[in-house]
């Protein structure tokens, strides 16, 4: 059974076939849900985010040229909503106290102890960091994603975002080196 | 131009995606005990990054989804099928008593002989098999079950009746349907659509065991014809109990009298 590409699926869905929708909403769902949460840590908000990404996927289907990855039109919307929610909404506290780190399996407590305390502090650090800057970190987080792609989603050359990249977790490490000395 | 390229290639080299040979390239870079204090913390950071937990997304976000989706696919099926309106009024005045029992006990019948001959039901309309649009179709179809407008419901029952082989859950919830749906068209719509189903023999056992739980006419004869249909003997005793009930329809009484008398 061969399986279809996402473009070959969102060109069906430009063509009518509005379920296969369905298909590229359960391949990319987590990933999204994955992207907004690393921008926010508000697992409802970015339930909300993904839901909006993909009316607006259905709505402007007949844009959909077919060259390109799908992924990159994909988080160039996810961009797209998230900025005008924002402009709408403004940027909301959000609260971090609910930390959710993982968890490995030979951690014993105090390393587990350690590593939460990490991860809220990065998270925090990351709140700190100019919007564009942790976009274009959690974007790097995709594997799958090349920084050709992830140069089409910020509207920049392939170089341009490595060093775009680089340069945010330049700047985030500072952060947390001042968080932790403060 | 060294620090360009540390620029240019770190990011990479952490994510694990520089090719083989890019990698050498860098890891000489990192012979500079700068670049090489640099990378360490990078790669520290990066690390703490791996730690956030991202966790799962709600099942309302799906249920929320879909219901969107199975509106526009509506909304669509509506704006691009003027001829499918037209028959679907034709249908509602069809569906009137006096004609729906004979033409029901025509569609399941046909239905039941159209199904048992001998082809492949997921090649049926030539088109390829696609295992990953039946999971969606399915989800679509439970989502749409649970939804408060029996036009959606319908569209459930309709969507349930383009999957190939469906699973236990979609099964249980057409069952489901048949048994506690307050609309007695989508009632109807559920028993026509695991008409599709009857060799499973869960479905053969959702069916018989509906029979005394209806209290609807239509929906008694309509199961009656169908199980005189399939000759199914474990039917009688439902039957039997159904016609113990005070409250039965007195054609519809004589209707199960007469089917039990087939069936034996």
């Amino acid at each position: 059974m061969q399986e279809l590409t996402d473009n070959a699926l969102m060109l069906k869905v430009k063509s009518g076939d509005l379920d296969k929708l369905g298909l590229l909403y359960e391949r990319h769902k987590k990933r999204l849900f994955g992207f907004f949460y690393n921008m926010n840590f508000n697992p409802s908000l970015s339930e909300d985010l993904v839901q909006s990404v993909f009316v607006r996927l259905l709505k402007y289907r007949h844009t959909y040229s077919g060259e390109g990855s799908f992924l990159a039109w994909m988080f160039s919307t996810a961009r797209n909503v998230r900025y005008d929610y924002h402009k709408k909404n403004g940027q909301k506290f959000t609260d971090l106290t609910q930390v959710e780190y993982k968890i490995e399996d030979n951690d014993t407590i105090e390393e587990q102890m350690n590593r939460k305390d990490n991860v809220a502090l990065i998270q925090r650090a990351m709140m700190k960091l100019d919007h564009e800057k942790r976009e274009v970190l959690v974007l790097s987080k995709f594997k799958e994603m090349k920084f050709s792609e992830i140069g089409n989603v910020l509207g920049c050359s392939e170089g341009a975002a490595k060093v775009r990249a680089h340069r945010a977790l330049k700047d985030l490490k500072q952060i947390v080196h001042g968080m932790q000395i403060t | 131009m060294k620090k360009e390229d540390f620029e240019l290639l770190a990011l990479d080299y952490l994510r694990g995606t520089l090719l083989e040979s890019e990698k050498e390239g860098f890891e000489k870079l990192l012979d500079d005990d700068n670049f090489k204090r640099q990378f360490a913390e990078f790669k520290e950071v990066w690390k703490i990054m791996d730690g956030i937990k991202v966790p799962e997304p709600s099942p309302e976000m799906d249920n929320t989804f879909f219901y969107v989706l199975g509106n526009e696919i509506e909304k669509q099926r509506k704006n691009h099928s003027p001829l499918k309106e037209y028959l679907n009024d034709l249908l509602r005045w069809l569906m009137k008593p006096q004609l729906a029992y004979g033409l029901l006990f025509l569609v399941l019948v046909g239905g039941y002989l159209w199904n048992t001959k001998d082809v492949p039901s997921s090649i049926g309309d030539g088109t390829v098999v696609d295992s990953e649009t039946e999971q969606v179709r399915e989800k679509l179809v439970l989502t749409l079950l649970e939804q408060n407008s029996a036009n959606k419901r319908l569209e459930g029952v309709s969507e349930a009746n383009k999957i190939g082989r469906v699973d236990d859950q979609v099964i249980n919830a057409l069952l489901r349907t048949l048994n506690m749906d307050p609309n007695v068209n989508v009632r109807l719509a559920a028993i026509e659509s695991l008409t599709n189903y009857v060799e499973n023999p869960k479905v053969r056992q959702g069916l018989i065991q509906s029979i005394p739980n209806q209290e609807s006419p239509i929906i008694q004869v309509t199961l009656a014809n169908l199980m005189l249909a399939l000759e199914e003997k474990k039917s009688i005793e439902p039957f039997k109990q159904l016609l113990e009930k005070p409250e039965l329809d007195t054609t519809v009484k004589k209707k199960i009298e007469k089917t039990i008398k087939s069936i034996i």
